[in-house]
Formats: C-alpha cells, structure tokens, sequence
C-alpha cells in the first residue's frame, strides 16, 4: 500500500498526468477523433501513464481501464447516450468479457497445473531426474541448470519456476567457494532459463497471451503446438548461446560439482491424479493439430479435475496468480476501444511512416519494445504497442494474409528484456539471493537481449514466413 | 535488508569461544555477538536495535553471575522490540521450575542440553533464524542458501510475485 507521505516523485508526477489525461483528451476535440476516440485516448494515455511510473500495481491499472470502458465507452456507461447518438457505443459485456478471454482460460489451466506441480514437488522431482544426464562437470551443470529451468518454465510462471530452481540450487551452491565465478554463473542460469524458456509455449509467459489475444482479435487462432515449433528451436539456440557466452563471463574454477538434490516421487492418490491430469492436458495440447480442440478449451479440463480428483482445494485456487489475468484482459480490452474507435489509426497517423520500408517497421518495434521491456513490466510493454503494430503493418497490406510476424516479434522480443533487475520478477530474485550483483545481471542481461533480439528478427524474417 | 544478528550468552569464556566458533559457517550472512552475562547481552540487544538491525535467535546459558539465562528470556518477551526473537536456551544445569517458566512465560523456542553435538548449534541456528525470517515475513531469498526452503515454502511464492 502507498501511503500518502512516503509517495515518490514518479509515483506523484503518475498521478497528475495519468488523471489529468484521463479528464483534459476527451475534453479537447482533437480533429479526426469522435467523443468515443477522444475518450480512448484519454484511457489510453492514463493507462500507459499509470502502467509506467505505477502509482498503483499494473494490475489495478488494468481493471480501472476495465472500468473506465464500461463507464464511459460501453452501451451501459455514463456516456451511453452520447455514444449511441455517433454510433460508436460497444456493449460494456465485450468489455468484461475479456476477463474471461480464452486465452487467459488457457493461462488458469497453466496456473492450476503449475500449483499442483508445486503442492506435490513435481517440479522439483521433475529437476532432480532432468540434472542428472548432465555430470559434474560445472559448465555442463550450469547448462543443465539453465535448460531445465526452461523446461519447467515455458509451462509454469517464469517467477515461480526461478522461485523453485533457487530453493533447490542455493543450499548446494553456497558451499562452494566465494570467489568462485560458479556461483554467479548457477545463479545467472536460473533467470535466463527461466525468461527464455517462457517464451516456448503459448502459456509460459504472460507476453505470450498478449500475442495470442492480438491474432485471435484478427480472426487467427495459433495451435499450441504452431507456437512451440516456431518458438521453440529459437529459445533453444538463444539458451545454447547465452550458455556459451555466460561460460566465458563467469568461467567456473572449480573442476567437479555436484548438484544432489533428495527426494522421491509422491505416489500418494492424489499425486497420480496430478500426473494423469499433467500428462493428459499436455498430451492434449501438443496434439491440437490432430484433433482440433482448440488449447483454451483443452485448459479447461485441468481447472475441473485437478479439484475434483483432491489435487488443488479452494485455497489452492485462491492463491492462483488472478493478478497476472486482470493485467492481461486490461491490455485486451484497452485493444477494444483502441482499434474500434480508431484511436490507434489516429495515433499512427500523426507521424509520417513512408521513409519506413515494412522490415524497417518491424525493426523500429522490435527495438521500441525491447528498450520498454527492459523499464516497465514485459506483459505491459507488449499490450502498449501490439494494437498500434496491428494497425499500421495491418494497414500496410504487405505482409501478406496476416499480421503474426510482427506480432509474434513483438510478444517474444519482450521476454529477452533482462538487462535491469526490475526489468522480470526472476531477476529481481536471482539478485536478491546476493550470489549476484547488478552489474553481473547486466552483462548476462544484455548478453541475452542481443542474441535474443537479432534471434527473433532472424526467425521473424527468414524462417517463421517460411513455417506460417 | 536489515542484517539478522544471532547472540550467545554464556559466562564461562571458554564454552563462549566455542559456541562462537560453532556458528561461524554462517558468518557471512548473519552476524554473531558474544556476551558474557545479562548485563553484556542487554547492551548488545540495544546496540542492535540502535543499529536498525534484528536479534533473530539468542543462544542464552541459564546459570550466570547476576540476573539468570529465564529472567533475561522472560524479559526479552516482555518487550516488543524482542518478542518475535526466536529464545534458544544452552545450558546444563536449568531445573525444572525455570525450564517451566522459560516455555510459559518467554516462549522458549528450543532447548539445548550441554553437551551438544557436533553441528547442533548450527543446525538449530538455521531452523530458528528460518521460522524467525517466517514470523516476520522477511523476503527469505537473501537468507536462503541457510535458512530450510521447505519451511518457507508459501513465503518463497509470496515473496517472488508473480510474472508480469
């Protein structure tokens, strides 16, 4: 909580030109914009405002854009009369809707998994057999760690998976010497696995939503198993090479490690309830191609028979993380207003984008995104600028049937933003751990960006046209 | 991040050194002060406090010149600034009526029979120090490497936040 004497410059400076956005825009009549346009740019701007310096969490941000649509751009509002009389009234249950939005149904069937994994450790039994394979050698440790912790992270939250790997690799790291560069090579491992590998399946990060939410609005619904074949041989390049180069950084001095870590499989009832339900809806998603049933649907299942067969209780399904899903549905409801009412046409069209050539545009997003990503939450930095994307490579109508390239960069490009501690919640932790110190979390961070950024333009490029 | 401080009362200098000397592994991340009777262990509590800093666990003899290990337990509980400390008592000779008086009235958090064994100190450092990083809700990952993750199970989730 705030409190009203210990608040700081950026949160004040929030405040004031976040409420006065949201009172003056709709107040000036802007050429090209209707009551409605006006209204958005006003949300738009607060949201951005408030999503930025956080004067309150990102999360509230977004459920007060939630209600400010259904306030005054919805058929219900304030403004209902107004709106109907230029024609541009939408109904306030669109608006709410996206709190139910299939893609964040798919994001509550990854959360239940990922609780249930963590309620009966098969996260942990899951890192204790993958870590084995790779020795004692400490750079391949190290490799181990990071991809493990990728593995585990593309299907559950980046923070709880960096969370678990910390809780397992800390206790064994902390007996090796302080002066070893291995310590801070384990506990760099840990956060990039964990942000890179999010970006291998559609519910592994956040950003990913904000992607996916984007094509569905355009009428294009990517299987779960589409998405890992055109992210997944990207993270795995990214993570083979920020290992190589965090060797180099942080070259280990010792010659054996060994990374023991006890326990055994639960086989408890409720336990095998967990592994069927896991097994089932991965199993059902990464075969969406051969029988159709779209993935959020598929996610459905979990939220059912994870509680029925006693694996999660209402507890456990309080403390799934809803905050993430009210910050994402905000972004997809913002997006509503922003592309129907024409805002962000307008937007784009206060600048001149003809020097630009269509990969010159993707480019200048794809570098936009990542500098945001870097100083404000990933998820946030991909709902700000995938509607206005949208809008202008749309209206460019060179990329052929669809928009998913630029999307696509745009959603990923975010996850590869590392550089600061604030910039993911993992590397908050990795740093707070005091094996690392902000300037390690730098280099492997920018490290990360630039194989990470000419990566994901290389894809966007030259290989997802061709796989699309 | 305030720095958590363990602190070993005991009169006899030579089981002081030892006690000491036991808990040194965990140095780097707690600090560890000696004191040598009542008197001593109240100055450095207040030093402590001064600093902004908190008493997590207190090793406490029972039998000392002055004021007695209990009565100075029994004291800490009665003020806020040490309540929340977990009260470890170390001693050989406690009778019943002040052991007693220790679990009702300073809420002793564990008793240690002289002798101990080897690695007890510091085994019952770490569970104390993690239920202490518990109680006050303290982000536990800078204490990880030494405190017990599955003990701090929920607060290691609450404590990460969530993607964002």
């Amino acid at each position: 909580m705030t409190k009203l004497a210990s608040i700081s410059g950026k949160e004040l400076s929030g405040w004031v030109a976040g409420l006065g956005a949201l009172i003056l825009f709709p107040m000036l009549s802007l050429e090209g914009l209707n009551e409605a346009g006006s209204i958005t740019l006003g949300v738009f701007v607060f949201a951005a405002v408030f999503w930025i310096t956080e004067p309150v969490p990102i999360y509230v941000t977004s459920l007060a854009v939630i209600l400010l649509q259904v306030l005054f751009l919805s058929d219900k509002g304030l403004t209902a009369d107004l709106l109907t009389a230029e024609g541009s009234e939408v109904s306030y249950k669109n608006f709410f809707g996206t709190l139910a939005h299939p893609i964040l149904i798919l994001f509550l069937g990854g959360f239940s998994l990922a609780r249930a994994a963590e309620k009966f450790a098969l996260d942990r039994n899951l890192t204790r057999i993958l870590l084995k394979p790779f020795g004692q050698q400490p750079t391949r440790v190290a490799l181990g760690v990071m991809l493990v912790t990728a593995t585990l992270s593309a299907f559950m939250s980046n923070t709880a998976t960096t969370a678990m790997m910390m809780t397992v690799a800390l206790p064994i790291v902390a007996k090796v010497s302080k002066t070893d560069p291995f310590r801070a090579l384990i506990a760099l491992s840990i956060p990039v696995g964990a942000n890179i590998g999010g970006i291998a399946t559609p519910i592994g990060t956040p950003p990913n939503a904000v992607a996916l939410a984007a094509m569905a609005k355009e009428g294009i619904v990517i299987p779960f198993s589409t998405w890992m074949m055109l992210a997944a041989p990207l993270v795995i390049i990214c993570l083979l090479l920020s290992w190589v180069g965090m060797c180099r950084m942080f070259k280990p001095q010792l010659e054996k490690f060994e990374m023991e870590i006890e326990g055994t499989f639960d086989t408890s009832r409720q336990a095998w309830g967990l592994y069927i339900v896991f097994a089932v809806t991965v199993g059902l998603w990464v075969t969406e191609k051969l029988h159709g049933i779209p993935s959020s649907i598929v996610a459905f299942i979990p939220m059912v028979f994870l509680p029925a067969f006693g694996v999660l209780d209402n507890m456990d399904l309080r403390s799934l993380a809803w905050e993430v899903l009210f910050l994402v549905a905000g972004g997809i409801s913002l997006g509503i207003s922003l592309q129907g009412t024409g805002v962000a046409a307008w937007m784009i069209g206060l600048v001149s984008w003809d020097a630009f050539s269509l990969f010159g545009l993707v480019i200048l997003f794809a570098l936009v995104g990542y500098t945001v990503g870097n100083l404000i939450s990933n998820t946030v930095a991909a709902t700000i600028l995938v509607p206005i994307a949208i809008t202008l490579l749309g209206s460019e109508g060179e990329m052929g049937p669809s928009v998913i390239v630029p999307i696509l960069v745009i959603g990923i490009i975010v996850s590869f933003c590392m550089i600061l501690p604030i910039s993911t919640p993992p590397n908050a932790i990795a740093l707070s751990t005091g094996l690392i110190e902000t300037k390690d979390l730098a280099k492997a961070g920018f490290l990360v960006g630039v194989l990470g950024f000419i990566g994901t333009l290389v894809f966007g490029f030259l290989i997802w046209p061709l796989l699309l | 991040m305030p720095k958590l401080v363990i602190v070993c009362v005991e009169d006899e200098p030579d089981v002081l050194e030892a006690v000491v000397r036991e808990l040194e592994p965990l140095e780097d991340l707690f600090d560890v002060e000696a004191a040598e009777d009542a008197a001593d262990a109240r100055s450095v509590l207040h030093r402590v406090w001064d600093g902004g800093d908190e008493v997590g666990v207190i090793f406490c003899d029972h039998i000392m010149p002055g004021e007695t290990g209990v009565d100075l337990l029994v004291e800490m509980q009665n003020d806020d600034k040490w309540r929340v400390t977990r009260k470890v008592l170390l001693t050989g000779q406690a009778g019943l009526d002040a052991t007693v008086k220790a679990v009702n009235e300073a809420d002793l958090a564990h008793y240690i029979a002289k002798p101990w064994e080897t690695n007890e100190l510091v085994e019952v450092a770490k569970d104390q120090m993690t239920r202490y990083v518990i109680d006050r809700d303290l982000n536990p990952y800078p204490y990880l490497k030494y405190l017990d993750a599955d003990l701090l199970g929920d607060q290691l989730r609450r404590h990460a936040g969530s993607d964002g």
